[in-house]
């Protein structure tokens, strides 16, 4: 790790205390989402506090491998085509772009580094039909203006040795990199504490009930330190959100599965950029200390609450069969160690963020890719909270089952 | 070389409790299949030459190794199905009466899954890792290390050889380098000199145990006509030198091997040998979810265990010095009791007709344990042995962690799964074998918790590095889009 790294991280003192009787905000979750929410309020003077259940980032924020997802990729398509769901898939590519920027900023923003990494990201085709996909992919980025370029054949052997003869064709966009997923969100949190933000761990959500409105205190929050009025609630909880939400009788359209992550020893440099599959789960690159980490949504089986999910021989072999079909050489490196995360899906694709119109002062962030465009959608969200910015579009709707 | 896809009992370890356990249970009519990571069978303790290396002498060995070599030689002579070079990465389906699976790797190159109705869990034990400045220098040993090339490839360190350690090790290892014509200037052992008491109690824990006492006076024997220097209440402070190891610096120790200040002596060395005991290896054990406990006499890390050896997991059993550091003989009748227990529970046998052969296992064991007993104030562990550590030595060697950097996590949680996270350690090669007790001991001292009190780091999969060209199985199908049907929670 590198130098400095404990000056990204809070010490166990600022977030011990007792729990504060009220506040303007509270968000709940201690991820990306809610630390980067915690950040950008306090930073415009806004009360805040934020409450983790665990440990901060120790959830989808902090397992997950760090890739920043710009291009379109497996876990963004419906399988009805690109066509069906244009106005969807425009959308998060307008976000991408916008993430990318943001992503550049952000070592300034927070006056320390996140390890961000600009490598450029492959996403590679094995069979026709998904040379196609990528075909169609291309035109919906290039309309949207992120830059991406569609590579195969001679040119493909050419500018990319490592990829296997399957390796039909592949999309590049320059702009996809990765960052330190153990870093962000507790730097944002540290960054929030330094600006007047509380933070307390080990403080789970078990109720919340709606106060009396207007003048005072809209929400009464039960916790497992005590309970907390506050004005506004934000509900940054990632994957359990839902279960945040049912508390003020809303339904989010999420679920959460476990996956599996697999990681080898140091290798001589190979991979200088991220690799994707568009028709498998991939995601494949090679970390600074020259480790391979191999991933891309495979599954580690949900044995219960409060149980980081196993990992499982199945998901290792296949993934790594998937890596070894598309980057040969692969085969000599040593798989010394797997991981499981959590990851949060919306059933219809898109974000959870914005006010509640059902229940008002109620507030969300959710995003599946959460780690790409958490933050991003959080220092929006914080603009809209202190009456800046734009509203989010109607498909990010927290109100959207009921009213289906 | 093809193995059975399905056994009755399947046994982890080739060392004497493994060997011994499966014996046991194809004696009993089990089939059984054991598997070793090494080339050879025999555990460390009865480590054999390597291949090639013929012994034109088995004789001229010392007892202990001919009673390995006739083990090994029985296994051999039996019908219980050998695989060598071969490495247990995951196991899965384990608690139910049916048994589970395990993956095994063979030779590095082939994965292998074997459906068992039992598993014999007798993993052994590996040198404790002992943190100090300077302890990652070129020159600087363990005992099992430096054991392993003598019994393997016959090879004897050259130059002056210090030694610092503790327990039976100190005493044995450094007259059986010396035998064998090493040149050992220092034997530092850590705790105290033997009073009359001390060898009151050996004396009435005698009886039944007389071969180890006659072995260990062999022992001290050899060091007291070499005229090795033995200090007892000192152990290593650091270890210096430029690029590799040229000085060691030691000092007294009190009770709780904390320095006493203005004691140190440097001393010139070539090879630094630690043998401050064993720890069990436990990470299967974890992997499974056997319930562990912590019981620093036994190396720390313990496998919870009934009379017959069943772990808290249904049909997993743990023997030798992998469940609790107890030494070979103790490890021979814990991996008989394994064995009889497995085809009790197999239905292979009644508990009746294993009764008497249980029974005298379990006698030899008590007497052993008299004599550990017997010598435990001697040879307990000081919890001054993990705070040698500087801010700048290195605690993960894998991924090159200080112990500064290590300090600060812990600063800001308790939590071992936290600190790994931030620092890093652990994450390598080794999987923390080597640093994760360190990082323990410093958990425990930062936040006043006892350390069986603390929650273990998760275990993962593979327990050892895999060729990702064996892990890799194109019939696994990919799952496809991550549409809404998924079976995940909500």
């Amino acid at each position: 790790m590198s130098q400095g790294a404990e000056r990204r991280w809070l010490a166990a003192s600022h977030t011990s205390g007792p729990l504060p009787e009220e506040t303007d905000v509270l968000v709940v979750g201690g991820g990306i989402a809610g630390a980067a929410t915690a950040y950008y309020l306090a930073r415009s003077g806004v009360e805040v506090l934020l409450v983790e259940r665990g440990e901060l980032n120790r959830e989808a924020s902090g397992t997950n491998a760090g890739s920043l997802h710009l291009q379109l990729a497996i876990h963004q398509f419906s399988g009805h085509g690109t066509a069906a769901d244009e106005q969807r898939l425009l959308g998060d590519l307008r976000a991408s772009v916008e993430a990318f920027d943001f992503w550049r900023g952000l070592d300034e923003e927070l006056g320390e580094s996140v390890d961000l990494h600009v490598t450029g990201g492959w996403m590679v085709a094995e069979r026709p039909e998904e040379l196609e996909t990528l075909r169609a992919k291309l035109a919906l980025e290039e309309r949207a203006g992120l830059e991406t370029h569609l590579v195969t054949g001679a040119q493909l052997r050419d500018v990319a040795p490592f990829f296997s003869d399957s390796v039909l064709g592949a999309t590049y966009c320059p702009a996809e990199g990765n960052a330190n997923p153990l870093v962000v969100a507790p730097l944002f949190a540290r960054r929030a504490v330094e600006l007047g933000a509380e933070v307390r761990t080990g403080a789970a959500v078990l109720g919340i009930e709606r106060g009396p409105g207007r003048t005072g205190d809209r929400f009464v929050v039960r916790t497992s330190r005590g309970t907390v009025r506050a004005h506004r609630v934000v509900d940054c909880a990632g994957a359990w959100s839902g279960h945040v939400a049912a508390m003020v009788g809303l339904r989010f359209p999420v679920r959460h599965e476990g996956l599996h992550v697999n990681v080898t020893d140091p290798r001589p440099p190979l991979l200088p950029a991220m690799v994707q599959h568009i028709g498998r789960r991939l995601t494949l690159k090679q970390a600074s200390n020259g480790s391979f980490i191999i991933g891309g949504g495979w599954p580690a089986p949900w044995t219960g609450e409060g149980v980081r999910p196993p990992t499982v021989w199945s998901s290792a072999a296949g993934n790594t069969a998937v890596a070894l079909d598309v980057v040969p050489e692969l085969a000599r490196a040593n798989v010394v160690r797997t991981w499981s995360g959590v990851i949060v899906f919306t059933d219809d694709f898109a974000p959870v963020v914005g006010e509640s119109h059902a229940v008002p002062g109620f507030f969300a962030c959710v995003a599946s890719t959460g780690f790409t465009f958490g933050p991003l959608y959080a220092r929006r969200l914080a603009d809209l909270m202190v009456g800046g910015g734009l509203p989010f579009p109607d498909s990010y709707s927290l109100d959207r089952v009921r009213d289906a | 070389m093809s193995l059975p896809s399905d056994v009755d009992v399947l046994v982890l370890g080739g060392g004497p409790a493994g060997m011994s356990a499966a014996l046991a249970a194809h004696g009993r009519g089990a089939s059984v299949l054991l598997v070793d990571e090494r080339p050879t069978l025999g555990g460390q303790v009865y480590k054999q030459p390597s291949p090639g290396i013929d012994l034109v002498e088995p004789r001229a060995l010392g007892r202990q190794a001919r009673a390995g070599r006739e083990l090994v030689e029985r296994v051999a002579a039996s019908a219980v199905v050998t695989s060598l070079g071969t490495e247990l990465v995951a196991a899965s389906g384990w608690g139910g009466d049916e048994g589970g699976q395990a993956v095994l790797v063979v030779g590095r190159r082939d994965q292998v899954t074997v459906r068992a109705r039992r598993l014999v869990v007798a993993a052994g034990a590996h040198d404790r890792p002992v943190v100090f400045p300077g302890w990652t220098l070129p020159g600087v040993m363990t005992a099992g290390g430096v054991q392993s090339l003598a019994k393997t490839q016959l090879m004897v360190p050259a130059g002056r050889v210090v030694f610092a350690g503790s327990g039976p090790v100190a005493l044995a290892f450094p007259a059986q380098l010396a035998r064998l014509g090493a040149d050992v200037v220092t034997v530092l052992e850590a705790g105290p000199r033997p009073g009359v008491l001390d060898l009151l109690r050996l004396v009435a824990a005698a009886p039944g145990n007389l071969d180890v006492l006659v072995d260990a006076a062999g022992y001290l024997g050899a060091i007291l006509r070499r005229r090795v220097p033995v200090h007892h209440g000192r152990k290593v402070v650091r270890a210096e030198g430029d690029g590799r190891l040229e000085r060691v610096v030691h000092c007294a120790v009190d009770e709780s091997w904390r320095p006493v200040p203005g004691t140190e002596r440097v001393e010139a060395a070539d090879l630094l040998c630690l043998g401050y005991g064993f720890q069990p290896s436990v990470e299967l054990a974890r992997l499974l979810g056997c319930a562990i406990d912590e019981e620093e006499d036994l190396g720390g890390p313990v496998v919870r265990r009934d009379p017959w050896t069943r772990t808290s997991v249904t049909g997993v059993y743990a023997a030798g010095d992998g469940a609790g550091v107890e030494g070979v003989w103790v490890a021979r009748d814990e991996g008989r009791l394994a064995g009889l227990a497995a085809v009790v529970d197999l239905g292979l046998v009644t508990r009746r007709a294993v009764r008497a052969e249980a029974s005298r296992a379990r006698a030899r064991i008590a007497r052993r344990r008299r004599l550990r007993e017997a010598t435990a104030r001697l040879y307990r562990v000081g919890a001054g042995i993990d705070e040698a550590a500087t801010p700048e030595t290195i605690v993960c060697r894998c991924e090159s962690v200080r112990q500064g950097e290590l300090d600060r996590a812990i600063a800001a949680s308790a939590d071992p799964n936290v600190v790994k996270a931030l620092t890093r350690a652990g994450m390598g090669p080794c999987q923390g074998r080597s640093c994760g007790r360190h990082v323990q001991a410093a958990l425990a001292r930062a936040h006043h918790v006892p350390r069986g009190e603390l929650p273990a780091v998760t275990a993962r999969i593979p327990l050892r590095p895999v060729p990702l060209g064996a892990l890799a199985d194109r019939s696994v199908t990919s799952p496809g889009l991550f549409l809404a049907d998924g079976d995940g929670p909500r």
